[in-house]
């Protein structure tokens, strides 16, 4: 088992680009949310039925074997900061920020299956993979399902399905979310027309990074919007589907590009790789963009000396809790972009291809 | 690439949508900034649970009054509340809200019934009611097909399992 701070030595093995697609998908992830028959959603639970909750959903992982030897943070008042990284990680979501005690988190080796006690639901299992793996990725949580489910008994009924706090989760409890890479489209501007024909198809896409469904650089998150009436199986199969489409117009779209203007583009991602080795301060804006660049400069082949899982791995090492845990202290937004800048240059000389 | 408010370099290429209509915008970081366009990871609920609010709102006008009043009997959840917030306070509450939610679960999936997965410490009909819906399903598809002798099979299929249930827990609303 690892502390929470060797976990933090390096980026979620989820980034680190040894899945199918690798060049346009990042990373797959699979939640399934699930309740405690008669106890009140965490929302309207008081701390005795949270700590009840948490207890048991924690003997129940450790009687299992996916989650036996993961590591456990039971999350109180003083780990602000551990609730930041957690979010930055992708482990919880932002609600987790302001949540009071009675919460708690178990993270698998790798970071690939997690499960999180009294967010929203009282248990939200997830599993995270490189690439576009869907069914692979719904398998692997669903046998941590299976395991837990022996000693927990699930709110459900066999009319609506598995009975969740917001009624858009209802049924399955499913959420499959590809994230992808879509610089291509976002740069030949038929990202809008692509996107509007997605959500026809009963996917909701959003920006990774960022509310208002704004999306910088081009990092898109695609999931299912429905999560009742179709079988998990069938749910796995339509994300996976439709990303796949997605990834065949996005290919196309960088092939069109380069072929137009392969020396602009390759001047482009060699001064974004310029700035992000050279430069003393980036913000977290310049970051994702110059990010973006890279990321488009391996695919593309124009840039041999960083390799995609460093690229990667920089989405989330600089994002601002990740920062301020590196430099054991808040450095406030100056010194922070100077660390940022610091941290990218360090990863890119390590992080070359020898 | 040059900022599309104030013309210095852009660093940012963003979607927004406008009146449900998408559109590509190029921005310097302060002007990102001042849009309130910021960098974290957002919870993925976010346009879905919007989607829920609009949908809520829209069914608002047609409710009853009285629907406003009622709570769930089991944690005292207002509908009023679950309005306000999007948010169940328990299991009963499914049981507590049937008459309004069916409709809105209906709307978001197009459907009403759970067919995928059944834990193992369900009810122990769970599983034959599920499997006569899904044949209920595949007799609707075959009568449409016109495959009168597969309908047939499957007619029998689902009376034998619907008298094994004695009395059934389906109400044939496939
Ligand atoms: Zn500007
Ligand atoms: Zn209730």
């Amino acid at each position: 088992m690892e502390t929470f701070e060797q976990m933090l030595a390096t980026p979620p093995s989820w980034l680190d680009a040894s899945g199918p697609i690798s060049n346009v998908v990042l990373s797959t992830r699979v939640r399934l949310a699930r309740n405690l028959e008669g106890v009140p959603f965490p929302m309207r639970a008081g701390s005795s039925d949270l700590e009840r909750v948490r207890d048991r959903a924690l003997a129940a992982a450790s009687a299992g074997n996916y989650l036996a030897n993961a590591l456990v943070l039971i999350v109180d008042e003083k780990a602000q900061s551990r609730r930041q990284i957690l979010v930055e990680r992708h482990l919880t979501g932002r609600e987790f920020l302001g949540a009071g005690p009675g919460r708690a988190v178990i993270i698998g080796d790798g970071e690939l299956v997690s499960a999180v006690i009294n967010e929203e639901d009282h248990l939200r299992l997830a599993c995270i993979k490189s690439g576009l793996m869907p069914m692979d990725a719904w398998r692997l949580v669903e046998r941590l399902d299976t395991e837990l489910e022996q000693n927990l008994h699930y709110a459900y009924s066999s009319d609506w399905g598995y009975l969740t706090s917001c009624p858009t989760n209802v049924g399955t409890g499913m959420r499959v979310s590809v994230l992808m890479h879509l610089v291509g489209l976002v740069r030949s501007n038929r990202i809008a027309q692509v996107l509007g024909s997605i959500s026809k198809l009963g996917l909701s896409v959003r920006g990774f990074y960022g509310e208002k469904s704004a999306a910088l650089g081009g990092f898109f998150q695609v999931s299912n919007q429905m999560t009742l009436g179709q079988s998990e199986d069938d749910i796995a199969y339509t994300v996976e589907r439709v990303a796949g489409q997605l990834v065949s117009l996005e290919l196309e779209a960088r092939s069109e590009l380069t072929k137009k203007g392969g020396h602009r583009i390759e001047d482009e991602v060699h001064r974004a790789y310029g700035i992000l080795t050279s430069a003393r301060i980036i913000s977290s804006d310049e970051m994702m963009a110059l990010c973006s660049s890279l990321r488009f400069g391996i695919t593309e082949g124009f840039i041999d000396s960083v390799n995609l899982a460093t690229a990667n791995g920089l989405l989330v090492s600089t994002q601002p809790g990740h920062l301020k845990h590196f430099d054991g202290r808040d450095p406030g937004p100056d010194r922070r972009d100077r660390i940022r800048a610091d941290l990218i240059r360090r990863e890119l000389a390590s992080g070359s291809r020898a | 690439m040059i900022c599309d408010e104030c013309g210095r370099p852009a660093t940012i290429r963003f979607v927004e949508t406008v009146n449900g209509e998408m559109r590509v915008m190029q921005l310097c970081g302060e002007c990102a900034g001042a849009r309130g366009i910021g960098l974290s990871f957002a919870p993925l609920a976010g346009p879905i649970v919007n989607l829920l609010m609009g949908f809520l709102e829209e069914a608002g006008a047609d409710e009853p009054v009285e629907a406003q009043g009622s709570a769930c009997s089991e944690c005292g959840l207002s509908y009023a509340e679950f309005r306000r917030t999007g948010k169940l306070g328990c299991a009963v509450c499914y049981t507590s809200f049937e008459k309004e939610l069916r409709p809105l679960i209906r709307r978001i999936n197009g459907s009403s019934r759970h067919t995928g997965k059944i834990p193992s410490k369900a009810p122990e009909d769970a599983e034959s009611i599920r499997e006569v819906r899904r044949l209920k399903l595949d007799l609707d598809r075959a009568v449409r097909g016109e495959e009168y002798e597969r309908a047939a099979e499957l007619r029998d299929q689902i009376r034998s399992l619907e008298s094994a249930q004695c009395g059934g827990g389906d109400d044939g609303d496939v």
